[in-house]
């Protein structure tokens, strides 16, 4: 019997899971505070552009060298992440723009700026020289040496892979198990009971945002810096909408939006792997692409089950003297 | 705009509404211009460069020579698609799907244009056109209808029916639309054939002495016909009126007998028939056949173009073609200066985070100083006013 084929579209499905994963968790933040954040992708964009820069200086031009040169680059993509997501919390929270068409408009900026700070990096808009740096990839023990080619699933993966595996066990202690968590949570579903309490609602909204910023910026550095070893324009290949989808099939939790993300990841490396394979190969390629999209059609249709999102998500919240 | 009808009365002593609203949008705009100017002057220094140079340059290629060609040629599209964002906006539904709609309807617009060569001229590219614009309508029209029966928000539904969109629209070009005909021994990318002559749409730039590498074309002529059309379904006709009662109050509009599904899918309907046409500048006019990399975002530009233009259909011409000509100036800056171009980009990007924001803030004041000239019914109208206009997702979902 050989899977080798399976192995390898489960290890590329690791690959994707990460970015969907850290995108969606950032979207998580965001949405779980009552923000809306519909500019995961130009998020992501402003990471794969800068933590590319990044890397290629703190290991190149600073002589950092490995591991610590991308490690740098991956929280400089990262910290401009979050900068960026700033411009969405400033409109959102402080000025009250409708959420939706601020997270257009990031989307909108995001490409146009990726290109402009590329130009400024690389002397070109929409590339940066491929083959740079990267950290060491590694195998999984035992689990690399599954017989019948499986264990290729677990060989040659980025440490990144395993940072967003083991976020489930932070993000949902912080949220469900911390006084910070849970004031965060009860923004998004009644801020002004939260007030009422005493709570100011804006920094907690903050936070939020910028933290979607953070782990949408490390997605995309991740993609930039660990997958594709250059930074190209419209690499994220609206994966910053399927991690929004995923994290709306997940119903906001941080634990079913690893079997969202899993899916989704799944489903992106099953073109490039098992187009071959019977039934699959029935379908075009293309078909299989649209899955998270209809699976998520499906879920928020309310055919299987309904998700819920949190109840004041959307909403500008009024607040005395700008609490 | 929702505030709009949502103080209708007792206003006493003030400035005619409609003067007072659109003296403000005017206002507000110009106040946003400016801000993106300055802050645009403060990256030009940085650069080393005259922001008067540049800012000159992007005005002089947008009005002399073939500029004003190539400014409508690039604002057509942009006119449609935010005219189809403004329809549903009335009614307080984000139709963000613009973007996946006008993907879709390449693919039948493409079909017709090449299997429907029969044709004579003048009935091919209405032909084209109506293709198109069903295939707008369907694929707007499956969120209207997810909308209505089961209350799938349209803001995840759209995002949603765009990235299958893409990739149907991939398929297609790899399979049922894929070029027969190619140049013997010549490396050609993948695209669809080339569309014969009786489906191109005439060009218009001709009249006004502008070369045809502008491809301004009757598309342009099209999009100010179909914005009169809105501006006259909005504001005198039996939709545009039920729409924007749903728009500003969803229960009263019920109470008042409007059938609010009915309005809402009508009006995706519509959006999805304006947005299928968004296409067809570059598949009738600029290339001629369906290319692979076919221009994509207009569906987003378009929901800036709309705000720029206050959802406005009027105001949106003229927004659209200030975004034209803006975008027109990525070849000045190019030619004339040593700013990269994609700072064009970016001036784009602070124009309408600037107008958001300042049309935002002039919405609250309005609605504040009419609050308090409203004096002893105050009581009264505050909770007209109640939830804050801005808010019109969460409204549209009561």
């Amino acid at each position: 019997m050989d899977l080798t084929d399976l192995g390898a579209a489960i290890g590329i499905a690791f690959t994707y899971f990460t970015i969907i994963y850290l995108t969606g968790l950032g979207g998580l933040f965001s949405e779980r505070s009552g923000i809306v954040n519909i500019g995961l992708e130009g998020l992501m964009i402003i990471g794969t552009v800068t933590g590319s820069f990044g890397t290629y200086y703190f290991t190149t031009e600073l002589g950092l060298g490995l591991p610590w040169g991308p490690v740098m680059g991956l929280a400089f993509g990262a910290v401009s992440g979050m900068l960026f997501a700033g411009v969405h919390a400033l409109a959102t929270i402080t000025f009250r723009v409708d959420h939706i068409v601020s997270g257009v408009v990031i989307n909108l900026v995001a490409v146009g700026l990726a290109r402009f700070l590329s130009q400024i990096f690389f002397g070109q808009a929409t590339q940066s020289d491929p083959g740079q740096p990267h950290l060491d990839t590694v195998d999984v023990p035992l689990l690399s040496d599954l017989p019948w080619g499986l264990g290729r699933a677990f060989e040659n993966l980025s440490p990144v892979v395993f940072v967003a595996v083991l976020m489930v066990f932070p993000v949902t202690f912080a949220l469900y198990r911390t006084r910070w968590g849970l004031r965060l949570r009860s923004t998004g579903e009644n801020p002004e009971a939260t007030r009422s309490l005493g709570v100011r609602v804006a920094p907690l909204r903050y936070q939020a945002v910028l933290m979607s910023g953070l782990l949408a910026g490390l997605s995309g550095a991740f993609l930039s810096v660990e997958v594709q070893y250059n930074w190209r324009e419209g690499q994220t290949l609206g994966l910053g909408f399927i991690a929004l989808a995923a994290l709306i099939l997940s119903n906001w939790n941080p634990v079913r939006l690893m079997g969202a993300a899993a899916l989704f990841g799944f489903a992106q490396a099953v073109p490039l792997r098992l187009s071959d394979a019977p039934i699959i190969n029935l379908l075009p390629p293309q078909f299989i692409r649209m899955t998270p999209y209809i699976v998520t059609i499906v879920a928020i249709a309310g055919f299987v089950g309904r998700v819920r999102p949190p109840a004041a998500a959307g909403r500008a919240y009024e607040g005395a003297g700008g609490t | 705009m929702a505030v709009e009808a949502k103080v209708p009365t007792a206003v006493r002593g003030a400035r005619p509404q409609w003067l007072e609203n659109s003296l403000g949008q005017i206002l507000a705009l110009l106040i946003a211009l400016a801000i993106a100017l300055l802050a645009g002057a403060l990256i030009i220094v940085a650069y080393g460069e005259s922001p008067v140079t540049v800012y000159g340059a992007i005005l002089e290629f947008a009005v002399t020579d073939d500029g004003p060609g190539y400014v409508l040629a690039i604002a057509t599209p942009l006119i449609f698609s935010a005219l189809a964002l403004a329809v549903c906006f009335k009614a307080g539904l984000f139709n963000i799907g613009v973007e996946g709609q006008y993907l879709f309807a390449m693919v039948p617009a493409t079909w017709a244009a090449l299997e429907l060569d029969f044709l004579p001229g003048p009935i091919h590219v209405p032909a084209i056109l109506i293709a198109a614009m069903l295939g707008g309508m369907l694929w707007a029209g499956i969120a209207g209808v997810l909308k209505v029966t089961t209350g799938a928000h349209e803001v995840v539904t759209t995002i949603m029916l765009n990235g299958i969109a893409v990739s149907f629209l991939s398929w297609a070009l790899n399979n049922p639309l894929r070029f027969t005909e190619s140049g013997a021994g010549t490396n050609v990318d993948l695209r669809s054939d080339r569309f014969v002559e009786s489906a191109l749409i005439g060009d218009l730039g001709g009249f006004f002495g502008f070369r045809p590498s502008a491809h301004l074309s009757w598309l342009f002529l099209l999009a100010i016909v179909a914005a009169v059309m809105v501006w006259f379904l909005v504001k005198r006709m039996r939709l545009g009126y039920e729409a924007r009662a749903v728009g500003s109050s969803p229960g009263s509009a019920k109470a008042g007998g409007i059938g609010i599904g009915a309005v809402q899918i009508k009006l995706f309907l519509i959006s999805g028939a304006l947005a299928g046409l968004v296409g067809m500048q570059q598949l009738l006019a600029d290339k001629g056949y369906l290319p692979q990399n076919y221009q994509a975002q207009l569906g987003f530009t378009g929901i800036a173009v709309a705000f720029l233009g206050q959802n406005n259909a009027i105001g949106i011409i003229f927004a659209a073609i200030l975004w034209g000509a803006l975008s027109r100036g990525e070849s000045a800056l190019q030619i004339r200066t040593d700013v990269p171009r994609e700072f064009v980009i970016i001036l784009q990007g602070i124009l309408i985070l600037a107008v958001v924001i300042v049309y935002q803030i002039a919405k609250r004041r309005l609605a504040r100083r009419q609050l308090q000239r409203a004096g002893a019914e105050e009581q009264e109208l505050e909770e007209a006013a109640g939830p804050p206009a801005d808010v019109v997702l969460a409204e549209g979902e009561r």
